[in-house]
């Protein structure tokens, strides 16, 4: 476990902070790499949001004040990256018709792991709104308590569960639809 | 599984049928070893980034300095120009109080003689 007040300290220190922001990306790539991945879907895009999310952490150190983990904070910055990364690309690309157009990308990404049904329940999640689909990633597949997820996302705790169980229903009825 | 459309379901049994479906787990993979590899390369971006930011800082602080010299000698010249003007205006107003005060010197010096001419030559 890493000890974020040391660490704290040394990012502060010019002379240290690039040891201890070595530290920092080491500790935290894989989690951060999840959560964007889930967002994103595919594997390059992932890559790219998550080396942005590091630039933007490291640009923004000295204005970092402890007022939250640094966990959190880098949840944070991962997550407008990927909100910020999928808004530019609804406007590059039409998306007329978003389940089509994930369950093509799962189908030829060789870094999806997932059959037929998984596959269906991606395209079941990317019908939902990205705030709404990000709650329910945190909260179903990451089992993030609404607490954290409350300090984290800044919103309160009965946005969330209203978030979470629209989530759940429209999901459901994509099924009922599609079955 | 099929999912029947019951408006009295809790969304706790909703979750419960999804994850009897689906389950949570990760259905995503990644490159071989690219974790092993993710820190060096984020690293040698942010470090790429950081040598970026600092060409950036020192072409803004040779910006700015240049800035600095120009405006110090607009400075001077807009000083220099109203000196000069003041003293110009200073010159010419000098000039007028010499001018009165020759003329008001002049009445002071004359006699009656010249008054008694000059009232006889108006009649």
């Amino acid at each position: 476990m890493i000890d974020e007040k040391a660490l704290f300290q040394q990012l502060r220190n010019p002379s240290t902070r690039e040891a201890a922001f070595t530290k920092l990306v080491h500790e935290y790539q894989e989690p951060l790499y999840w959560q964007i991945r889930r967002m994103v879907l595919s594997h390059d895009d992932a890559d790219d949001v998550l080396q942005n999310t590091f630039i933007k952490a490291w640009n923004a150190i000295d204005g970092f004040r402890q007022e939250s983990r640094l966990q959190t904070w880098l949840f944070r910055i991962a997550i407008n990256e990927s909100l910020n990364y999928l808004s530019g690309k609804k406007q590059v690309l039409s998306l007329d018709q978003p389940e089509g157009s994930i369950a093509d990308m799962l189908a030829s990404d060789s870094y999806f792991d997932g059959d037929e049904v998984q596959q269906q329940f991606q395209t079941a999640i990317g019908t939902l709104p990205d705030k709404q689909r990000l709650v329910f990633n945190l909260k179903y597949f990451d089992e993030m308590k609404y607490e954290d997820m409350s300090e984290l996302l800044g919103t309160s705790i009965g946005a969330l569960k209203a978030s979470y169980h629209h989530a759940v229903r429209k999901i459901t009825s994509f099924f009922e639809d599609n079955d | 599984m099929n999912m029947t459309n019951d408006s009295r379901q809790t969304v706790e049994q909703l979750e419960d049928k999804l994850f009897a479906r689906f389950g949570n787990e990760r259905a995503f993979t990644v490159p071989d070893g690219y974790f092993d590899n993710l820190t060096g390369k984020v690293m040698s971006r942010v470090m790429q980034q950081e040598s970026l930011n600092r060409g950036k800082k020192r072409k803004s602080r040779r910006t700015a300095w240049r800035w600095s010299i120009a405006a110090l000698l607009a400075g001077c010249v807009a000083v220099g120009g109203l000196i000069l003007e003041k003293q110009s205006t200073l010159q010419t107003a000098e000039a007028e109080d010499t001018q009165y005060i020759e003329d008001a010197l002049d009445y002071t010096m004359i006699d009656n003689m010249s008054i008694a001419s000059y009232l006889t030559e108006a009649e």
